[in-house]
């Protein structure tokens, strides 16, 4: 058996060579290990870069991890090879985006009547930035398609998992809407219904 | 312009009711409808001057806002021991709007994830086939095997050379019907009676291609009309005889 040191320092180089995110199940086949145990590897060399405040930090989207820059160093990188800023998405792309990803899966219906407007072209333009993705149909009248986000998604907003987004009601809590809380919760229950 | 840059400001009818709920600092629980239903229209009235298509997507909630308003003016009765807002008109609303105010925030969330993330660079997967690249290979030989192959390389090379200089490649001069079918037509004009064989159009060292192009090339001229063909017996040879209806026809032209 490989020892820890060995293997955590052959993650290393791996994430390094492979340069997209390294599913951990592979790297943990390559070793004959649990993945488990191969995850936990990949998170304590990912607190070590974090602790030393490296300028390279890892970053894990569902259970595959990668070498990224430090955010910090951002300004220095931008002086070294100005890279082109992505373009940033509209307020209406991050509307659906943000109704699909605590809502999913869902349908196109849902998207629209919480925003009382047409969404075609959005989810259109989504779907083609590798954000969203048709995970399967609802049983509903018409079997409409229903949509999810992707770890394309995951990566983009720097979420670990989905489950990592803030609780929903988090955000409106906020909002100074402490007192009414309860009615909130009602009247989500009634949407639900 | 300047409407446009409204325009683009709200993202959809809610965002519009959103905004104009909290820019007039009411009671999201306590809307009066009635100053919001005329803030309301009056958006919509510039929109539509702008843009009908997107103008229509805000009708819906403008009638919503109508039947609550003209709801608000009928008396209400409470039932005994129900809450009050339940027998609100606006309650339905209310609860719309929070939910969209909901993903409001989270796409507000978003947008600051987004944001920070965009200081975050990662390297897009390198060209690895140097290093998965197939190995070089190397000959298990010792000197002597290497010469002999060498010798046996030099006598082919020698051979294959010695035949080359006896034959000379000879490329076919490959015949198109277009080409024939001007052939043809001169062939005829130079006969005096303006009547031909077949026959006559064949070559002695015509080949199995040059017959089939002669042939497909009288049949292109039936198809154009600028021949009569006759064949009085069975395998019998074939008179050809311009078309001079035809040809006067296309020379009028």
């Amino acid at each position: 058996m490989t020892s820890k040191k060995t293997i955590k320092s052959a993650f290393e180089s791996m994430m390094f060579v492979w340069g997209e995110p390294l599913d951990v199940r592979v790297a943990a086949e390559l070793f004959n290990i649990n993945w488990k145990d191969a995850y936990d590897y990949f998170i304590e060399l990912k607190e070590e870069y974090e602790q030393e405040g490296r300028g390279l930090q890892i970053r894990e989207t569902n259970k595959n991890f990668q070498f990224v820059t430090n955010a910090d160093n951002v300004e220095y990188i931008e002086r070294l090879c100005t890279p082109v800023k992505e373009k940033r998405l509209t307020q209406q792309a991050l509307e659906v985006l943000a109704i699909i990803a605590y809502k999913q899966p869902v349908t196109k219906g849902e998207i629209e009547s919480i925003r009382g407007i047409k969404c075609d072209r959005v989810i259109e333009g989504l779907t083609k930035k590798d954000l969203i993705v048709e995970v399967g149909r609802s049983n509903g009248i018409g079997r409409p398609i229903l949509y999810g986000t992707t770890d394309s998604f995951l990566r983009h907003f720097g979420f670990t998992t989905i489950k990592e987004l803030p609780d929903i009601e988090d955000i409106a809590g906020a909002m100074n809407l402490d007192d009414l809380e309860e009615i909130v919760e009602t009247g989500q229950l009634a949407i639900e219904f | 312009m300047a409407y446009k840059v409204k325009l683009d400001m709200f993202e959809g009818p809610f965002d519009l009711l959103v905004y104009l709920i909290e820019n007039s600092e009411m009671n999201i629980y306590d809307i009066q409808v009635a100053l919001i239903t005329k803030q309301y229209l009056e958006h919509i009235e510039k929109i539509k001057a702008l843009d009908v298509a997107v103008a229509t997507e805000f009708m819906v909630l403008a009638a919503v806002l109508i039947e609550i308003k003209s709801k608000m003016l009928l008396p209400r009765f409470k039932p005994e021991g129900e809450l009050g807002f339940e027998d609100d008109p606006r309650a339905e609303l209310v609860e719309k709007i929070l939910e969209y105010k909901k993903f409001k925030q989270a796409a507000e969330l978003l947008d600051r994830q987004e944001e920070y993330n965009q200081s975050i660079f990662e390297k897009p997967k390198e060209d690895l086939t140097r290093y998965t690249r197939e190995p070089d290979e190397y000959l298990n030989l010792d000197i002597n095997q290497f010469a002999v192959a060498f010798t046996l390389f030099l006598n082919k090379k020698k051979r294959v050379e010695e035949i080359k200089k006896n034959y000379s490649r000879v490329e076919r001069q490959k015949l198109s019907i277009e080409d024939k079918i001007k052939q043809i037509f001169k062939f005829i004009k130079e006969k005096a009676h303006k009547k031909i064989t077949f026959n006559e159009l064949l070559g002695e060292d015509d080949g199995k291609y040059e017959k089939i192009v002669t042939f497909m090339s009288v049949l292109e001229m039936i198809r154009l009309r600028a021949i009569h063909v006759n064949q009085t017996i069975t395998f019998g040879d074939i008179t050809i005889s311009m078309n001079e209806e035809k040809r006067r026809g296309s020379h009028d032209k």
